[in-house]
């Protein structure tokens, strides 16, 4: 994807950022724009900074469910937000896994509202992370027959499809 | 691991010349000790303790890798 040139600085502090606390933990690792998490709106700007770390067994990196993953997304962002004035949503990746996930989560939100569309019964899914739940609500916003909703409060706030005419 | 925290912790404080991480070892692994400006230490710690709590998982991530244990103490 393009970066529009006046977004460039984001891209880049953002990246040397997150090059930074990677050599200081000690992690040989390469950064390169995410087409999937980096989205533009309708003037070409982009509406959020995608970076996807590439490199050798960076299972660690990871972490159980995408753990550590989110504990450097949010220290990346935390970080940015302190030091530019303009805020938009960092999301990182790793290896493409989270991009994996998404495509999984959103082929399961698929084969779910048939489930539902079928069954005329709600679906409650496992809880899940606000990011992930988002997936699921904008896979299933345009969808004729089954409506979403999350349920419930913090680490175990979750998704309900719903048969949209009942 | 001193300079990871270092590192993080100026760069969200307003304070940053207020940072200081003394690291210990002992039997037990690093124990490293942050001390920022009094006004800063909500900034250090974050919401439900979001920040501190990121800050350990990195640490563990780092310490595992030199095959050690690591404890942050805000103080």
């Amino acid at each position: 994807m393009e970066i529009p040139e006046r977004q460039d600085d984001i891209f880049e502090a953002a990246r040397s950022i997150l090059s930074r606390l990677l050599d200081l933990m000690a992690i040989p690792a390469s950064i390169a724009v995410s087409d999937e998490f980096t989205v533009a709106d309708e003037d070409g700007n982009a509406s959020s900074v995608g970076l996807n770390i590439e490199g050798e067994d960076l299972g660690i990196l990871i972490g159980r469910r995408g753990q550590t993953m989110a504990s450097l997304q949010h220290i990346v962002r935390i970080i940015m937000a302190h030091q530019m004035q303009v805020r938009l949503p960092i999301v990182l990746d790793v290896e493409g896994y989270k991009k994996r996930r998404c495509e999984g989560l959103r082929a399961l939100a698929e084969r779910l509202a048939e489930q539902v569309k079928t069954r005329e019964m709600p679906f409650t899914m496992e809880p899940m992370s606000a990011f992930e739940r988002r997936v699921i609500h904008l896979a299933l916003a345009d969808h004729p027959d089954v409506s979403t909703e999350s349920t419930g409060f913090g680490e175990t706030r979750k998704v309900v499809i719903s048969p949209r005419n009942i | 691991m001193k300079d990871l925290v270092e590192y993080i912790a100026k760069s969200i404080v307003n304070e940053p010349d207020a940072v200081n991480v003394e690291e210990e070892t002992n039997d037990e692994g690093i124990t490293l000790k942050l001390t920022v400006a009094d006004d800063d230490k909500g900034r250090i710690i974050g919401k439900q303790g979001q920040i501190a709590q990121a800050m350990r998982t990195l640490l563990r991530v780092k310490a595992a890798k030199a095959a050690t244990r690591v404890r942050l103490e805000i103080m």
